[in-house]
C-alpha cells in the first residue's frame, strides 16, 4: 500500500533519516518505537508529506507522494488521516464542526451528511453527548478521541497516529488506546510511534525499532520483544520494559 | 458668593451661546464630525484590505517561501509608510501626487490615512497569523484542505480574534489621527473647533467641545468591541 524507497531526511546539515526502505501492507498495523530523536516521528509525517523528503519516494497507491504537487498531496492527505501529539482540534469550532468542516469545505458531503456521520463517529468514539461543547471543555483524552473522529470523518485508507498519548496524563491514556484498538479491530490500515510499549504487544501486526534515522531492526511483536537481536534494542528494551 | 457663581455661570452661558448659538456655528462641529467619520470610515476600510492582503502575502512568504517578490513589495510599503510621519505623508499625497490633478480633498484624505493605516493593520494580521500554533495549520492540511483553505477556515477565524483588540486600538488611532486634515485646509471635525476659536476668539468652549467629541466616539467605539470580543470569547470559557 505504502512504498517507502530510499527516503532521505536533513533539517539544515543534519541528516534525521538515512535511506529508509519500507513497505506497508493493507491493513497492517505498524508499530514505531525508538528513542526520542530517532527519527520515528519524521519518517511518519513524511509519509503524509508534513515534512518534504529530502530524497527519495514514497509510493502510495502507484502515486509518488514525496514529488507530488500540492493538489495531488491534497488528494491524497484525505485518503490519510492523522493524529497529532497535541490534538490540534480547532479550538473556535465545537466538536461537530471540528468533524465536519474537512468534508463539508472539500464537497465530499452535504452538511446534513456530514452531521449524521458526525453523530454517528461520536458514538463510535463514546462522546455521543459532546457534539456541541468547545475543544476547551474537553479532557485531554476525550479530545484526542474527537481529533481521531475528526480524522475518520474523512473515511481515511490509513491512519497515521503521532505519539497520540504522549501528551496525556496516565489516566487517560488507556481510553485513547482502547478506541485505537478498536481502530484495529475493524481492520483500518495503521502506523504508530509511540511508547506504549503494551500496546505494541497486543495490537500491532510489526514493530519497528528507530535509531539515529534508520530502522535497525523489525519482527512480528512476540519475537521482537522476547527475542531481540540488535544491540540498540536490547538496550532500549531494558531501559522501558 | 451667590452672586459670584450666578455671574460665572451666566458667563458660561454667554460663551457658549456665542461659541455655538450665533450664526449656527454648531454646524462647524457637526459637520466637521461627519468629515471626521467620512474619512475613518473609508480610511478604516481601504487599511483593513490592504493590511489584510500585505498579511497574506508576508505570511504566506514566511510558511512557505513563495511570494518573494511580492513580500519584497511589501517589506518596502512597510519601511516607508511606517517610516514617515503621517501629516507629511497627507502633505505629499496632496501637493506632490495629486498636486497637478483636480480632485476632492476628502478622497486624497481617505487615501492617504487608509495607506497608512494598511501599514500598521498588516502587521497586526501578520502577527496574529503567525500567533496561531502551526499544529493547527498541520491538522487542516492534514485532513487535505489546501493552503488557501486552511488559510480561510482554520487559520484566519482564530487569528482575527487574537488581533481584535489591536485592531480597534488601530481604528481608535486612526479617527484621532485625522485631526491632521486641517493642513490640506479639510473642515474635519478639529478644523471646525479651531474655525469656532478663530471667529469668537474664545478658545475653551470650541476646544473642549471638540475633545469631548472624540472622547465619546472613542469610548463607544471601545464599548463596541467590548461586547465583540465578549461574543467571541465564548468557547474560550471552561
Amino acid at each position: 500500500m505504502i512504498d517507502i524507497k530510499d527516503l532521505c531526511k536533513d533539517f539544515g546539515e543534519v541528516r534525521v533519516l538515512k535511506n529508509i526502505n519500507e513497505t506497508i501492507e493493507k491493513g497492517e498495523k505498524v508499530v514505531i518505537i525508538g528513542p526520542s530523536g530517532s527519527g520515528k516521528s519524521t519518517f511518519l509525517r513524511c509519509l503524509n508529506r508534513m515534512e518534504t523528503p529530502t530524497s527519495g519516494d514514497i509510493i502510495f497507491d502507484g502515486q509518488n507522494i514525496a514529488k507530488a504537487s500540492e493538489k495531488e498531496l491534497n488528494k491524497v492527505r484525505q485518503r490519510m488521516g492523522m493524529v497529532f501529539q497535541h490534538f490540534n482540534l480547532f479550538p473556535n469550532l465545537t466538536i461537530k464542526k471540528n468533524i465536519t468542516l474537512a468534508p463539508v469545505k472539500l464537497g465530499l458531503m452535504t452538511k446534513e451528511q456530514a452531521d449524521e456521520r458526525a453523530e454517528e463517529l461520536l458514538k463510535i468514539v463514546g462522546l455521543p453527548d459532546k457534539e456541541d461543547e468547545y475543544p476547551a471543555r474537553l479532557s485531554g483524552g476525550q479530545k484526542q478521541r474527537i481529533a481521531i473522529a475528526r480524522a475518520l470523518a474523512m473515511n481515511p485508507e490509513v491512519m497515521l497516529f503521532d505519539e497520540p498519548t504522549s501528551a496525556l496524563d496516565p489516566e487517560m491514556v488507556g481510553e485513547v488506546l482502547e478506541l485505537m484498538k478498536k481502530l484495529a479491530d475493524d481492520g483500518m490500515t495503521m502506523v504508530v510511534v509511540t511508547h506504549e510499549m503494551g500496546f505494541a504487544k497486543e495490537v500491532a501486526s510489526r514493530v519497528l525499532f528507530m535509531a539515529d534515522g534508520a530502522i535497525l531492526e523489525q519482527n512480528e511483536p512476540r519475537e521482537f520483544f522476547e527475542n531481540p537481536q540488535n544491540q540498540r534494542l536490547k538496550d532500549f528494551l531494558s531501559k522501558v520494559l | 458668593m451667590v452672586n459670584k457663581e450666578g455671574a460665572f455661570l451666566d458667563s458660561l452661558i454667554e460663551s457658549f451661546k456665542q461659541n455655538f448659538i450665533e450664526h449656527d456655528r454648531w454646524k462647524y462641529l457637526t459637520n466637521g464630525l461627519i468629515t471626521t467619520l467620512e474619512i475613518t470610515l473609508f480610511a478604516v476600510l481601504i487599511g483593513f484590505v490592504l493590511g489584510f492582503l500585505v498579511a497574506i502575502i508576508r505570511s504566506t512568504h514566511d510558511k512557505t517561501g513563495r511570494l518573494k517578490i511580492a513580500n519584497i513589495i511589501c517589506k518596502i510599503y512597510l519601511t516607508v509608510i511606517r517610516g514617515t510621519p503621517m501629516v507629511v505623508q497627507l502633505l505629499i499625497t496632496y501637493f506632490v501626487i495629486f498636486g497637478s490633478v483636480n480632485i476632492d480633498k476628502i478622497l486624497v484624505a481617505i487615501m492617504a490615512f487608509g495607506i497608512n493605516s494598511g501599514a500598521y493593520v498588516a502587521e497586526i494580521f501578520r502577527s496574529g497569523i503567525m500567533s496561531v500554533d502551526n499544529g493547527q495549520f498541520e491538522a487542516g492540511r492534514s485532513l487535505g484542505l489546501s493552503y488557501r483553505q486552511t488559510m480561510l477556515s482554520v487559520i484566519l477565524p482564530q487569528a482575527f480574534k487574537t488581533v481584535l483588540p489591536a485592531l480597534a486600538n488601530e481604528c481608535i488611532v486612526l479617527l484621532k489621527e485625522t485631526s491632521v486634515a486641517g493642513y490640506i485646509a479639510i473642515a474635519d471635525l478639529t478644523k471646525g473647533g479651531d474655525t469656532i476659536r478663530s471667529q469668537t476668539y474664545s478658545a475653551f468652549m470650541p476646544l473642549i467641545a471638540v475633545a469631548l467629541i472624540y472622547l465619546v466616539m472613542v469610548m463607544i467605539l471601545s464599548n463596541l468591541v467590548g461586547r465583540l470580543e465578549r461574543r467571541l470569547a465564548k468557547n474560550d470559557r471552561h
